[in-house]
């Protein structure tokens, strides 16, 4: 499974809508391969989206996100988990587990409800 | 601070309308006031303790952090075009105000961040630019604005109507925004510039042919006053076509049928007719060159619309309906347009009108994908023009040249309304006419106050 995050230094961007990279990574048998950094900017790009279906992402794990590039994703299937905030290798080490990042690395004020 | 002054303290951060939150200086939240949670809907219970990025949720917060830059540099700041993502997923444009925060003893303990919802600012911004707005077109000048208040009443009518206007200046988007108001808006709107075709060609496309009117004509083909049926007819440039042209329009007018070339029966025709040109028709009647009969037949509603050089207010209002459409065509993220590049935009004048403005904008995008378009991202020839304009008089006299062309850039942009010309100089009406006539400017014969 192919897995993205945005990402800022160590730690997920706190808004996809202003991040400029993502981590790109192959989950399989609960190990983390091939990992993997590109430069992207959802403001100037007007098909972000379709380039995230394209690198075959599968599933994307950012911060706050506006309801526009959440649509946008959500349309392609790619499966959005939002609203995570916290230590990027603490994050995909408990994903690539299969453990849910919720409500540990939840964005303050974010209802568990949704995810 | 004794207990007294930081009672008081905390009941007016608890009380003002203004967001504040605190930091220490591991980027965590120590305080975070009522207004905070109202505005981010995080609790204060939720916030305190965590990283100010995950509760905040700026676009600043990742490389524009202005409370990191007050923090390095020791001093405020205030930032204006920031937005915040509340759990909901929505934007909230936001200011941003921040300042450190010191002990007692002035030791620098944290920083403090201020902001402000600005949501009903911009709702209000947007009712605001939608009473400017008609169709696609966009103005604030009282001239537009008295045509936009006419334009649902000629649409309901069934009318002619004669559009006139310099080239560039919406011509076709009035028609189309007629076309739309009226009852025929489900049917086709069509427009053909009259001016740039011979008298053959354009019978041809306005009435079409039949297979065998001429030689490769080998099967029908229909003009546009049948694809338009039931619909609206522009016809531009009704002033540059030929007198014979003009004996068959009149007819078709009058009779509201039409003979295809080529035909031997007349097809009728229901279809509203527009006319637009950029040149005096009742002089050209005068001329002998616009038929009398036509021109009274075509001028039933009278539409003149001004050149931008007499609306110089619109041109903020253009540049911002410009951005907004190039952005979401474009994909790209240009917030607006710096003070130096509007000022070169006031200071033009404009021969090809609206068109020549949306060129320039368009030119600035190719250079610039983000933040504020500056006068780097205009065309060169544009600001070499403005540059000249100033060193034609400034070797020898360059403050004198720069006052000059700032004062008539403001007289321009108020419509020569000198009042308003002085009220955004910062100065006094009569200083304004002393430094007129010291400085030798030249007025056109209007007064701005009357037009308004």
């Amino acid at each position: 499974m192919k897995i993205a995050l945005t990402v800022w230094d160590e730690r997920i961007s706190p808004v996809f809508d202003s991040a400029h990279t993502l981590l790109i990574a192959d989950i399989k048998n609960e190990k983390i391969k091939n990992i993997s950094y590109k430069s992207f900017d959802p403001e100037l790009e007007a098909r972000f989206a379709e380039e995230l279906s394209l690198l075959g992402i599968e599933v994307l794990i950012c911060g706050a996100i506006s309801q526009t590039y959440s649509t946008l994703i959500e349309a392609r299937t790619i499966q959005l988990i939002p609203f995570i905030g916290g230590n990027v290798n603490e994050i995909l080490e408990l994903y690539a587990k299969g453990n849910p990042l919720v409500p540990t690395f939840l964005m303050p004020g974010c209802s568990e409800e949704g995810f | 601070m004794d207990t007294f002054t930081q009672n008081t303290t905390e009941i007016i951060l608890e009380s003002i309308s203004d967001g504040v939150f605190t930091v220490d200086h591991e980027w965590k939240i120590m305080s975070f006031n009522h207004a905070a949670e109202k505005i981010t809907g995080i609790s204060r219970k939720d916030a305190i303790g965590r990283h100010c990025w995950n509760v905040f949720r700026s676009n600043m917060c990742q490389d524009e952090c202005a409370l990191k830059k007050t923090m390095q540099e020791g001093k405020s700041f205030f930032s204006s075009s920031t937005y915040i993502i509340n759990s909901r997923k929505k934007r909230i444009p936001t200011t941003v105000f921040t300042s450190l925060l010191k002990d007692k003893n002035g030791n620098i303990i944290g920083g403090v961040e201020t902001f402000r919802d600005h949501s009903l600012v911009e709702e209000l911004r947007k009712k605001l630019y939608d009473s400017f707005q008609m169709g696609d077109m966009i103005s604030r000048s009282q001239a537009m604005r008295n045509i936009f208040k006419i334009l649902p009443k000629v649409s309901q009518s069934d009318s002619t109507v004669l559009i006139r206007g310099e080239t560039g200046t919406g011509k076709e988007l009035i028609a189309k925004a007629i076309h739309d108001l009226s009852p025929r808006k489900d049917n086709p709107f069509v427009a053909i510039n009259c001016g740039a075709l011979p008298d053959t060609l354009l019978e041809s496309e306005l009435f079409g042919y039949k297979a065998g009117a001429f030689t490769h004509a080998t099967k029908n083909k229909p003009g546009l006053f049948a694809t338009a049926h039931k619909g609206t007819i522009l016809l531009d440039e009704i002033g540059d076509t030929s007198p014979s042209f003009q004996v068959k329009l009149l007819r078709i007018l009058e009779e509201k049928a039409f003979l295809p070339l080529g035909a031997v029966k007349k097809e009728k025709s229901d279809i509203r007719v527009i006319a637009a040109t950029n040149k005096n028709l009742s002089k050209m009647v005068d001329a002998n060159t616009f038929r009398q009969d036509l021109f009274y037949r075509i001028n039933v509603v009278q539409l003149k619309l001004p050149p931008l050089r007499q609306k110089m207010e619109d041109i903020p209002l253009l540049v911002d309906h410009f951005i907004a459409s190039l952005n979401k065509i474009r994909g790209k993220s240009v917030s607006g347009i710096d003070k130096t590049a509007l000022g070169i935009l006031m200071a033009h004048d404009y021969p090809g009108n609206i068109r020549e403005l949306e060129n320039i904008i368009e030119h600035a995008f190719v250079l610039c994908s983000k933040g504020d378009i500056t006068k780097e991202h205009l065309p060169s020839t544009l600001t070499r023009q403005s540059m000249i304009e100033i060193e034609d008089n400034a070797s020898q006299f360059p403050l004198k040249a720069a006052e000059i062309k700032v004062i008539k850039a403001f007289l321009r942009k108020n419509n020569y309304d000198r009042k308003a010309t002085a009220k955004d100089l910062g100065i006094d009406k009569s200083t304004l006419f002393r430094k007129i006539n010291k400085l030798g400017i030249k007025l056109p014969k209007i007064d701005g106050r009357f037009k308004r």
